[in-house]
């Protein structure tokens, strides 16, 4: 392969990388590598045998192999070239890219342009500052839906869950049909943190105790993990002395929470959302480093993979018309504020120019909505959660209402009245 | 092993054990050593503030206490030993602040007392310096007492590697062996462990938390150890430049220090001591872990919740409650000939170098004759560090073994090349290849590279997958294969 010649390098293959790197080439790029770490692409999708991938993509209920296949077999036909077992050590704010790879060793090279699309990693024990002993069984859902999906290896029979995540109550359906016992499922929260058909499909329909505004206050164990405290917790998720129980267990799983993966990004000197954990975004999903794009979950944590795979693509696209010579401004010139109820909101910054989708997340449950982007566009919802992303398409036609040299719009999620 | 006879007999594979072991290796002597658990350093060892000599050891050096003479013979010897063992050491000096004048007065005194003994090397910075030395520490700081020689090392890997080697040099080391029991003959004893028993002529105790209860066992001595526990907290790499140099705030009252310091891996590490607990319950509480944030944003302010990455409970020893942690035991019984039992107390890490060459010289004083061994190689080769290596080194060492170009922990960078060398030097668990290569020590806390270390472990070690453990014993990983639940598979 001719590294002096690259277009696009895109940095990960997961579902994000390839609907990224599928685009590219679409769009015109020619030479598109898609850089992984592990012997085939398609990232965390292949440990992901449930169904419920591609519902909005493909109109289909697939799984999470089949998923990554489709995207797999387009990424060959269209010529991507994949450079596998090839880990990415260091990104520089040039775009020189430094890989390693056990096939050819140490590479180095700068693309005309790049995405970042490394996905994210799960929130650690240590992250969590759980107090007790340090016993082996403790591991993430996601570690664990690897050891029993991908390598054979069930971690135990008495399970609880901390953390009410979609990989957690996944795992629970996942163990239980492997004949362990999910003994609790326990959620800090009024409410879970994954998807509702999850808490249906994965934990009702099979009779899985959901402890909601419950929490771990202690691990025991020397060795191995024997039991767990569980208190009941207040308002301000502070456990409630008294409501201590023990649970017996042999395995703790924990499913609190996603983090964007974005050392690399850092390197490259990509500028941080701190709400998101991904890089600040402009609608064509351009950084503030020229030529470097980002989407998927390293931009921000996505509950469903069909929308992981449009945003990358449109990272693709723009990646693939900067390596042809296109530029924007780092920044579009209107920055979308979060406003009452708002979490946040990505894009982060707009050009006002083109129809976009808005995608954002609210920080509380709430119900009898109504979501105002600026005084440009309302819409009412019946309820709103933290767990559940809000897609919203801004088109044009609302997009010309904006104020001549308007520069930010606030969005609210307001109380709608009686 | 069933029976097995030995000249001396070492018990405690921490930092003091092995130390004494590889000193005892420069001469012609079979010495075995015995540690219960299944690898080195694992008790008290693991948990502290990796520092090696801490100013209060100079400022309140008193030469009539065991533990001040160690620490301070200790002083030249440590960054030698350290390159010998090629293991990290890196001198970054400590900066213990005050917030008044009384404060400042108090330092004083001290370092007063300090110059005249002959200890020179601290000096007080005022606001100003301190803030460009340092400029995240607290502005309630008026100034700082500077002592450059403060130094850190990994007292973990330095225990692994004093244990390698020794056994290189011809130490016959036994883990997993728990001494049960000991009783003393005429001119040897015999000591009951967990996998036979041990005739041995001299006992080195160094049974770290436990060396009241080992010397109890042989009748040998009458005193007890108060076990103090503290917490830390391991603070991730990105908040690692927050400070350069250890940073620390004197006890009001004992037992109330805290500390903030780099590690030479880049991390902070935040520790306060806590008070008299249960021994060898390592277990933290929540309210350990609010007291030590607390105390360590006391230092730091920009510290927070979410940048802790680990945390754990570590244990010093006190030998004697009114002295704290200022006296220790390095001495033979006085009631049963050829035993020495020994103890820091804390840190054990800045006392070991001196410790080993104290307790052979206890050992001449109570009969065993030493004669040099010509073949003792004090050098012990490191594990490569993929991560530290240039460009063009990578390239080669991975067109050598190409092992080296699988990344198998992708917070810390460690290769498959580098965790195999670790099972190569005596790793067997998760935990062993963890504190060899970091592989786990990240971020992410091992959920990427867990997978991958056990089935490389298996592999290397031959065994199946669910019998890889964290750290020995009944921590496996993995209980069971995929079915075997359904009763499908037996």
């Amino acid at each position: 392969m001719n590294r002096q010649n690259v277009d696009v390098a895109v940095i990960g293959s997961g579902p994000a990388g390839m609907a990224a790197a599928i685009r590219a080439k679409q769009s015109g790029a020619e030479n598109v590598v898609v850089m992984e770490r592990a012997e085939q692409m398609g990232g965390l999708l292949h440990q992901c045998v449930h169904n419920g991938f591609g519902l909005l993509y493909f109109n289909e209920d697939l799984t999470g192999p089949e998923y990554a296949r489709r995207f797999m077999e387009k990424a060959m036909d269209v010529k991507v070239t994949p450079l596998l077992e090839t880990m990415v050590t260091k990104i520089s704010p040039e775009r020189e890219i430094t890989a390693i790879s056990s096939k050819e060793g140490y590479i180095t090279f700068t693309p005309k342009s790049i995405v970042l699309a490394m996905g994210c990693r799960e929130r650690s024990r240590g992250a969590l500052n759980i107090p007790g002993t340090r016993p082996a069984g403790i591991l993430t859902a996601g570690t664990a839906q690897r050891f029993v999906n991908v390598e054979g290896f069930i971690p135990g029979k008495k399970i609880v869950i901390l953390g009410s995540g979609d990989i957690g109550m996944i795992m629970a359906r996942r163990l239980t049909l492997e004949g362990a016992e999910v003994v609790a499922v326990v959620e800090i929260l009024p409410y879970i943190g994954g998807l509702i058909r999850n808490e249906v499909q994965c934990l009702h329909d099979f009779s899985i105790p959901l402890l909601l505004e419950h929490t771990i206050t202690q691990i025991h164990g020397e060795k191995r993990i024997e039991a767990v405290n569980v208190a009941r917790v207040d308002n301000n998720r502070d456990p409630i002395g008294g409501t201590e129980r023990r649970i017996e267990c042999d395995t703790l799983l924990l499913s609190v929470g996603l983090i964007p993966e974005n050392e690399l990004s850092s390197m490259a000197g990509v500028e941080l959302d701190p709400i998101t954990g991904g890089p600040i975004v402009g609608e064509m999903r351009q950084t503030n480093v020229p030529g470097i794009f980002a989407g998927g979950n390293v931009v921000h944590v996505h509950d469903l993979v069909d929308n992981v795979s449009w945003e990358s693509e449109l990272a693709g696209e723009s990646a693939a018309r900067f390596a042809m010579g296109a530029k924007w401004a780092e920044k579009g010139k209107i920055a979308l504020k979060p406003g009452r109820n708002i979490r946040y909101i990505v894009p982060q910054t707009i050009s006002g120019e083109r129809e976009i989708t808005l995608y954002l997340r609210v920080s509380d449950l709430e119900e009898g909505v109504r979501l105002k982007i600026g005084d440009i566009m309302s819409k009412a919802l019946r309820v709103v959660k933290p767990s559940e992303m809000l897609k919203i398409e801004l088109p044009m036609a609302q997009l010309r209402k904006l104020k001549q040299g308007a520069t930010e719009i606030v969005v609210d999620c307001e109380k709608r009245g009686k | 092993m069933s029976e097995l006879e030995t000249q001396v007999l070492i018990i405690g594979g921490g930092v003091l054990g092995t130390a004494i072991a590889r000193e005892l290796s420069r001469y012609k002597v079979d010495v075995t050593l015995v540690e219960k658990e299944v690898d080195f350093g694992w008790g008290s060892t693991k948990a502290n503030m990796c520092i090696v000599c801490q100013g209060g050891d100079a400022l309140e050096f008193r030469k009539e206490y065991h533990r001040s003479r160690l620490v301070w013979e200790s002083i030249p010897l440590t960054e030698p030993l350290c390159r010998q063992l090629a293991v990290p050491f890196k001198r970054i000096g400590e900066l213990t602040i005050f917030k008044d004048n009384e404060g400042m007065a108090k330092y004083q005194k001290l370092k007063t007392r300090a110059e005249s003994l002959g200890i020179t090397t601290h000096q007080f910075i005022d606001r100003d310096t301190l803030r460009q030395m340092e400029p995240n520490v607290t502005k309630e700081a008026i100034g700082a007492l500077y002592d450059p020689m403060i130094a850190i090392t990994d007292p973990v890997r330095l225990t692994m590697a004093l244990a390698e080697n020794a056994r290189q040099n011809g130490v016959n080391i036994l883990t997993g062996t728990e001494v049960l029991d000991i009783s003393s003959g005429v001119d040897e004893f015999e000591v009951q462990t967990s996998q036979g028993s041990i005739k041995s002529k001299f006992i080195v105790n160094a049974a770290g938390m436990f060396v009241d209860k080992v010397a109890a066992m042989a009748n040998a001595d009458d005193f007890v150890v108060f076990p103090i526990k503290g917490y830390v907290g391991i603070l991730d790499k990105k908040v690692g430049g927050l400070v350069e140099h250890e940073i620390h705030a004197r006890p009001e009252a004992p037992g109330e220090s805290n500390i903030i310091t780099p590690t030479v891996y880049g991390n902070l590490i935040i520790g306060t001591p806590m008070k008299l607990a249960r021994r060898n319950d390592y277990s933290t509480t929540r309210q350990m872990a609010e007291i030590g944030l607390r105390n360590a944003q006391k230092l730091v302010p920009d510290i927070s919740e979410g940048d802790i990455i680990n945390s754990f409970a570590g244990f010093l020893m006190f030998r004697n409650w009114e002295l704290g942690w200022h006296e220790c035991v390095v001495s033979p019984s006085r009631s049963v000939p050829r035993f020495i039992s020994v103890s820091i107390g804390y840190p054990g890490v800045s006392a070991a170098p001196a410790t080993g060459k104290k307790a052979v010289k206890l050992l001449t004083q109570e009969g065993l004759k030493l004669e040099e061994n010509p073949n003792f190689n004090p050098y012990r080769k490191a594990i490569t560090d993929f991560s530290k290596l240039s460009d063009e080194e990578k390239g080669a060492l991975i067109a050598e073994d190409n092992r080296y170009g699988h990344v198998v922990c992708r917070c810390e960078m460690v290769t498959e090349g580098e965790v195999v060398e670790a099972i190569g030097r005596g790793a067997t668990t998760l935990d062993g290849v963890k504190f060899r290569t970091r592989a786990g020590m990240g971020r992410c806390q091992g959920g990427f590279c867990s997978p991958r270390v056990i089935s490389i472990l298996a592999r290397q070690l031959g065994i199946p997958e669910e019998e890889v453990t964290k750290k020995g014993g009944e921590s496996r990983h993995l209980l069971y294969q995929s079915k075997q639940l359904l009763g499908v598979r037996e």
